[in-house]
Parts: structure tokens; C-alpha cells; sequence
């Protein structure tokens, strides 16, 4: 049990590398936080909230570019990481001016309002 | 069988997660929410706790736990919320777990970048946007929330999707886990030998190196230092008799693999943002519609001014009733 408590409070330098099963729990998070904002992307019909889900899926992409990082002790995940901010905050600009864009035309945010754009 | 968790056992909590979610979708009648909420939290800590018998040896921190507890749950609530800018309020609260998160895992310029960026700008702009596309009630009416913000759309197809990913990706992340190599061991300190700066910095403030000495690198593989002060002999430091400071931090670690290892990219990360903000600028331009008789009108009085500009003494009033242009002039109202 004090061996459990131990680890559970452990605390590890960043040179030490640590195991799989560690590095698991991260990527565990990761995928759940994925499919919550896939499940809220599909579900919900607010344009904006369909956006802030894809927020949650860039953010759950950062989380296990990370905890890779971490466990290979490698940079480029951390770097990889400024470029998925970048992407998000790109992205969150447009998505946002089109939704103005839209709300200007329909006074509305429904997703479905727009079902007549389809091809 | 090579399995973390037995896959049965997998399938079983995830069917069991996703009715959870399923029920804490929001509903146009009563929905039960915290029930919903309540299974689905089970199923993930079931999940976890069967991961962390298994790695007993190699559980993370019980930060970790904390973390992630409110980052899902604030997540969940992303999702199901009807209302939007408490949707946003609980994304920001995911944001800063994962920060959290990012922290334990040592990597902390991303962590508060990940604050600064995230939940203080583009949070702040989703607020903003929420404010401007929702009509305030009408002076003495109840607010309503919009139809579309108080039902999901096709939420038991949606969850069945999700949570089949789920099922698929965690099989195949969690077989074999426990085999994964484990890295070799990081020359942690050889970048050491590129920053003389910081090495002499150190060494000045611990008074290892005096007033006048120098210290150079012996050997680019080991990075380790001679030490030359006045008046003693050149001696060898070991990385034994270092100064606990006398370390790579992860700033300096991701600052040179930005800039040595991957030059360009904040170029090309600083295009990307100039073109979203050209975009953005663009498509939320306002038209302002005008019909011929007030486009005609407003080129006479940018007319006018640009004469009274030359010739101020001509006592017209420049705030004068619109007359309509004489129809003659075609290309009038063009301007």
C-alpha cells in the first residue's frame, strides 16, 4: 500500500524516461477528449459550439503529442504543439467570420439552416 | 495475450460510457443529465482504475488524476450544455487542465502558452462572437434558449460512432503498452556546449569560476568544462561537482529545436495567422447597402468637400438637403 501511495505521489524529474503503462494513462485521457469533441461536433447544431469541438479535438491531439514527447524525450512533439495552437487560432479566426458572416444573413446559428449549401 | 485490459472488458465499459453520454445529451424534454454524467464518469474511472492495477509499478502522479477528472468533466460539459457561453466558460476550464497536464508532463513554456493562447484569445474571441450572434430579449420578456441549442441532433448514432472509435483506438493503443522500449538515456546536457553564456553565468554565481578566469568546453561529446582561474591551475569539472542549476531547461530545449533544428517554421506558422487574419478581415466586412439616389448624394458631398477644402469661402452649408441628380448624368451615381 505505502508502495502505491509512493508512486501515486511521485513526482518524476524530466530526465528519467518512464514506462508505457504511464505513458498510457496520457494517451487514455487523449482519446476520451477526442471522442467527446467528436461526439459534440456531430451532435450539437450551434455553429459555434460545433467549432469549440474541434477546439477539444486539437486540444486532445496537443495532450498526446505531448505525453509522446515526453516519454520518446523529444522535442518535436512540444514543437509540433505551437504549430496545432497556430492552426486553432487560424482556424478559430475564419470559422468565427464566417459565422458572423452567416448570423448577418439568417439571423440564426443553426447548423441547419444551411442545408441548402449542400452540393 | 500481450492485452493491458482484457478487450471484453473494454467493450463492456465503453458501452456503458457511451449510454452515459448518450443520456447527458441535452433533450428538448426532461433530460437527465447528472445520471448521464454520473455513468459516463464511472465507465472512464473504471477504465482507469483497471489501467492503474495493471501498472501498479508505473502509475502516473495523483496530479495527473486530478487533471484529467476536470478536464474531462469540464469536457463532458462542453458538449451537453445548452447554453453557449457557458460551453465556452467550461472549455476554457479544459484548457487550463490540460495546461495542468502539459505541466506534469514537463513541459511547461507549452503549458502557459496553451493559457495565454487559448484561453486568453481565442476563448476570449468565441465570447465575443457568442455575445454579438445572440439576440438579447426584448425588454419585459423571459430569455428562451434557441431550438437548436436545446436538442441534439442524432445523439445515439453520434455516440455509437464515438464511442466505436473509442473502443477501436484504446484496443489497439492499450495491446502491447507494457512491451514498449523505453528510450535510451538523452545526452541531456550536451546543448550545454552551445550556450558559453549561461555556463559561465552559472559558474560566476556558485563561485566556481573567479574574477578574470575562463572556462572552456573540454569535450563536445561529455560537455564537460576546464575551469582556468588566475593564479590556480586549469582544473576539470565533473559533472559531479556541477551546479544544480547548470542545466538544460525545456524552454532553452524547445527554443533551439524551433529555431536550430526546424528553422523556417515560425515563419511559416506567422503566414498562416497573417492569411487567417486577411481572411477573417474579408469575410466579416460589412457591405453597406445603398440605393442610387444616396450613392449619388454621397459623392456630392465628398465633392464638396474636397472644393471647400480648396476654396473655404464660398458659404455653402455642407450639411444640405440631398437633391436627386439629374438623370442626364448616367454615370452619376457611381461614384
Amino acid at each position: 500500500m505505502s508502495n502505491l501511495l509512493r508512486a501515486t505521489f511521485a513526482q518524476t524529474g524530466f530526465p528519467d524516461a518512464f514506462h508505457g503503462l504511464t505513458l498510457a494513462h496520457y494517451l487514455f485521457v487523449s482519446a476520451l477528449m477526442f471522442t467527446l469533441g467528436l461526439i459534440g461536433f456531430i451532435t450539437r447544431r450551434n455553429l459555434i459550439i460545433m467549432f469549440l469541438c474541434t477546439e477539444l479535438m486539437f486540444q486532445a491531439a496537443a495532450v498526446a503529442l505531448i505525453a509522446f514527447g515526453r516519454y520518446h524525450l523529444n522535442f518535436d512533439g512540444q514543437t509540433f504543439v505551437i504549430f496545432i495552437i497556430t492552426v486553432a487560432a487560424a482556424e478559430a479566426a475564419m470559422a468565427l467570420a464566417l459565422i458572423v458572416l452567416l448570423f448577418r444573413k439568417k439571423e440564426s446559428l443553426s447548423a441547419e439552416e444551411w442545408d441548402e449549401l449542400k452540393g | 495475450m500481450g492485452y493491458v485490459i482484457h478487450p471484453a472488458i473494454f467493450y463492456a465499459l465503453w458501452v456503458l460510457g457511451g449510454l452515459g453520454i448518450c443520456i447527458a445529451l441535452p433533450r428538448r424534454k426532461a433530460s437527465p443529465q447528472l445520471l448521464g454524467a454520473l455513468i459516463a464518469a464511472l465507465a472512464g474511472g473504471l477504465v482507469l482504475i483497471a489501467l492503474g492495477i495493471t501498472a501498479r509499478e508505473h502509475l502516473p502522479n495523483l496530479y495527473f488524476y486530478i487533471f484529467s477528472l476536470l478536464g474531462l468533466g469540464s469536457a463532458l460539459r462542453v458538449i451537453t450544455h445548452p447554453r453557449p457561453v457557458y460551453a465556452a466558460l467550461y472549455f476554457i476550464l479544459t484548457v487550463l487542465s490540460s495546461a495542468g497536464l502539459f505541466l506534469i508532463l514537463s513541459a511547461e513554456f507549452m503549458a502557459f502558452a496553451l493559457i495565454i493562447v487559448y484561453a486568453g484569445a481565442i476563448l476570449i474571441t468565441y465570447l465575443f462572437v457568442i455575445m454579438l450572434a445572440t439576440q438579447a430579449p426584448e425588454e419585459g420578456e423571459v430569455e428562451v434558449l434557441a431550438s437548436y441549442d436545446v436538442e441534439a441532433r442524432e445523439p445515439i448514432a453520434a455516440t455509437i460512432v464515438g464511442f466505436l472509435l473509442l473502443a477501436v483506438l484504446t484496443t489497439m493503443l492499450f495491446r502491447g503498452i507494457e512491451k514498449l522500449p523505453l528510450p535510451g538515456p538523452v545526452a541531456n546536457n550536451s546543448l550545454l556546449t552551445e550556450m558559453p553564456r549561461k555556463v559561465e553565468g552559472v559558474l560566476r554565481n556558485n563561485d566556481i569560476l573567479k574574477e578574470g578566469g575562463t572556462v572552456s568546453v573540454a569535450d563536445a561529446a561529455t560537455s564537460a568544462f576546464i575551469i582556468r582561474n588566475p593564479g590556480e591551475e586549469e582544473r576539470y569539472l565533473p559533472i559531479e561537482q556541477w551546479p544544480e542549476e547548470l542545466s538544460v531547461k525545456n524552454v532553452e530545449h524547445l527554443g533551439f529545436n524551433l529555431l536550430r533544428d526546424h528553422p523556417g517554421t515560425i515563419e511559416i506558422a506567422g503566414v498562416i495567422l497573417l492569411m487567417a487574419m486577411l481572411g477573417a478581415v474579408v469575410l466579416s466586412r460589412k457591405q453597406v447597402q445603398m440605393d442610387e439616389e444616396a450613392k449619388g448624394h454621397q459623392a456630392r458631398v465628398l465633392a464638396r468637400d474636397t472644393l471647400a477644402g480648396v476654396n473655404p469661402g464660398d458659404g455653402r452649408s455642407r450639411f444640405e438637403a440631398p437633391r436627386p441628380l439629374p438623370t442626364s448624368n448616367g454615370a452619376g451615381g457611381h461614384a
